[in-house]
């Protein structure tokens, strides 16, 4: 602070001899003046800029010691990276890891509750594409709270995510370490399914009504390493609702549900229009845990080897 | 009762509707995100599917266990929500009284997401609920638009906009109840959808649509007098009080069907009576079935554009009544 307070007094005298004209490149000075003081402080730069999945540059503290994560698979990476203790509040989705739930919850991914998160005082809040909120972002910045945005398309951007929280919490070594155990396991399934026929496979998000994985979702990448083909791969968007014509049409040979973590018993049965389809009659629908494949985070890779081991067990033995 | 003149004009504008009726439920079972061949799909359909026609098994399929049920779901949605708004509108004497905009629509709503919420495995909970949620919502919107002066539409036009938000907040109240994986799904049908075809329930929609429709037509003659006033058509023998409380009932197990099946669908108890009695005169022992075939084609050819529009995508069908309805009503408006 001594620093701070010898400059602020030679810019006041010399602001006293100086007409009010030049007062505007006083304060360019008096800026200038105050961010080169920074250089004393043995931590290095106060702040940084990093660059998030939406392509705004986003500055922050160089130490995040307070944050919230508006996302269940953002609430998963800030545990998995070691950072649970700088987590102070998360959303009421976000049930894991188990130590999650002794976090405050700030509302839904949906509706997050603006109010409670200015009380708890964050320095950055991690905000996942999915819960589409420009408008709160805005808001968040008012408050001079930094807003990351993650927006992974495929099991890359799941990594980059992970790197991202890393690098923001201050785990970088535990991120990178993190990061390559999971490419590591991915690695692994790819060359397990590599001489395999990719099987036609249809995901089924939600029955009633007809919800799949389309183009922009990190899930039909995670199909396409497991060694499957998705047939709805090409649709546009992430999670479109789905014709079920168009399902019975592209006779998958297997059908994926989505199903028994977060959806409970929901979603565990195929539609009607699939009934007579080669997958079912094969034998050939297989339950896989959604959170394991609608969360882009660490636990996806989980999804990637119960999808892999499930369609092609003799490649695992 | 009805006068030859009358009666062949009623018999006249029907069976012209029903054969719009029947060449869209042919036409629009052609259309669809997987194309089929149409020579032998129309094979296929004059043979009430007891023959192939050379089409695949998955094609045969698509036309007879996806596209024909959903396509006659339609029908029986679109008919019934045309037919509980001509009833409305005769019985309170206002052309803007419909299920939607009273807010009938969002009690049949609530009471089908609360048979969601406690009674999940049990579908027919759903429509049971949604009549019960339908029924309250019109007695409520009834009591409230009856001021010392009667109903005046201007009453009766706040009391549905009152009832609608309140239970909009309700709605938005139930879905906090939900898990975050099932709001998605709900959402979309709060738009109204028609792509869940329950099997089960398709003949109970056709049944209640239908026995809706005659039961009202038979009760037309006595609505025609209501529109006179109450007081009138008391003096001219109508049980005014019978005949309000079968609209009642009847309307609200129309609305409560349909939603139960497909979400609020809006618009269609709109449009369609308007149409029908800017085409065929406000007789509703015409208008009343003329509304009842005229909303079963509309909503057919709306959810056709839903399926096809961004296939193999869906949209919801409300969105395409609402699109369609909404500027036809204006243009309605400002020519009569």
């Amino acid at each position: 602070m001594q620093p701070s307070q010898h400059s602020r007094k030679g810019v006041q005298a010399l602001l006293s001899r100086t007409s009010l004209k030049l007062l505007p490149a006083c304060t360019l000075l008096l800026t200038l003046a105050c961010a080169s003081i920074p250089k004393t402080v043995p931590d290095g730069p106060l702040t940084r800029t990093l660059t998030d999945d939406a392509g705004r540059r986003v500055v922050m503290p160089a130490r995040v010691d307070r944050v919230i994560s508006l996302a269940p698979n953002l609430t998963e990476i800030v545990f998995a990276v070691g950072g649970g203790a700088q987590l102070v509040g998360r959303t009421s989705y976000c049930d894991y890891p188990p130590e999650a739930k002794s976090v405050a919850a700030v509302g839904d991914t949906m509706h997050p509750s603006l109010e409670p998160i200015i009380a708890l005082k964050p320095q950055v809040v991690l905000i996942s594409t999915a819960s589409q909120l420009e408008v709160f972002t805005q808001q968040l910045q008012n408050q001079n709270i930094a807003a990351f945005v993650t927006d992974p398309h495929d099991l890359e951007g799941v990594f980059r995510s992970i790197e991202q929280v890393g690098e923001i919490l201050g785990k970088k070594a535990q991120a990178a370490t993190l990061v390559q155990t999971l490419r590591q396991r991915t690695y692994a399934v790819e060359q397990a399914v590599k001489q395999k026929q990719p099987v036609r496979v249809f995901y089924q998000l939600s029955g009633e009504p007809l919800y799949t994985a389309g183009r922009d979702s990190f899930t039909t990448d995670l199909m396409r390493r497991a060694g499957a083909m998705s047939v709805t791969a090409d649709v546009p968007g992430a999670w479109p609702k789905y014709s079920s014509e168009s399902a019975l049409a592209a006779k998958p040979d297997a059908i994926i549900l989505a199903t028994g973590g977060s959806m409970g018993s929901a979603n565990s049965t195929v539609i009607e229009a699939l009934r007579q389809s080669p997958a079912v009659l094969q034998g050939r629908v297989y339950k896989i845990n959604d959170d394991h494949l609608t969360r882009p985070g660490p636990r996806a890779v989980d999804g990637l080897e119960e999808m892999a081991r499930a369609l092609h067990p003799d490649a695992f033995k | 009762m009805m006068n030859r003149v009358t009666l062949r004009k009623t018999v006249i504008s029907c069976a012209l509707l029903a054969a719009a009726l029947l060449f869209a439920v042919v036409f629009m079972s052609l259309l669809g995100s997987e194309p089929l061949p149409v020579r032998s799909s129309l094979c296929a359909l004059a043979s009430f599917g007891s023959t192939s026609c050379g089409l695949t098994s998955d094609q045969f399929d698509i036309l007879f266990q996806i596209r024909l049920p959903r396509i006659v779901l339609a029908a029986a949605v679109g008919g019934s929500l045309a037919t509980a708004g001509a009833g409305y509108q005769a019985l309170l004497r206002n052309p803007l009284a419909e299920p939607y905009l009273l807010g009938i629509s969002n009690g049949a709503a609530v009471g089908t997401m609360i048979a969601l919420v406690f009674f999940g495995a049990n579908e027919w909970t759903r429509p049971l609920l949604a009549f019960t949620g339908a029924l309250l919502a019109t007695l409520a919107v009834y009591r409230l638009a009856r001021g010392r002066a009667g109903a005046t539409p201007e009453r009766l036009i706040l009391a549905g906009v009152i009832v609608t938000t309140f239970l909009s907040s309700v709605i938005v109240f139930v879905t906090t109840l939900m898990d975050a994986t099932r709001i998605r799904s709900f959402t979309f049908w709060l738009l109204g959808d028609l792509s869940g075809t329950s099997k089960a329930m398709l003949p109970v929609t056709i049944i209640i649509a239908i026995a809706g429709a005659l039961t009202l037509t038979l009760n037309a003659r006595s609505l025609n007098l209501l529109m006179l006033g109450e007081r009138d058509a008391f003096d001219l023998g109508v049980e005014v009080g019978r005949v309000r409380v079968v609209v009642f009932l009847v309307a609200s197990l129309l609305v409560g069907s349909s939603v139960a099946a497909s979400g609020s669908v809006g618009y269609v108890g709109l449009v369609v009576p308007h149409l029908a009695r800017l085409s065929l005169g406000s007789d509703n022992r015409i208008s009343i079935p003329a509304a009842a075939l005229g909303g079963a084609v509309f909503v057919i050819v709306a959810d056709t554009i839903a399926r096809t529009v961004i296939a193999p995508r869906e949209l919801p069908v409300g969105a395409i009544t609402a699109l369609i309805g909404a500027p036809l009503f204006i243009y309605l408006l400002k020519r009569a």
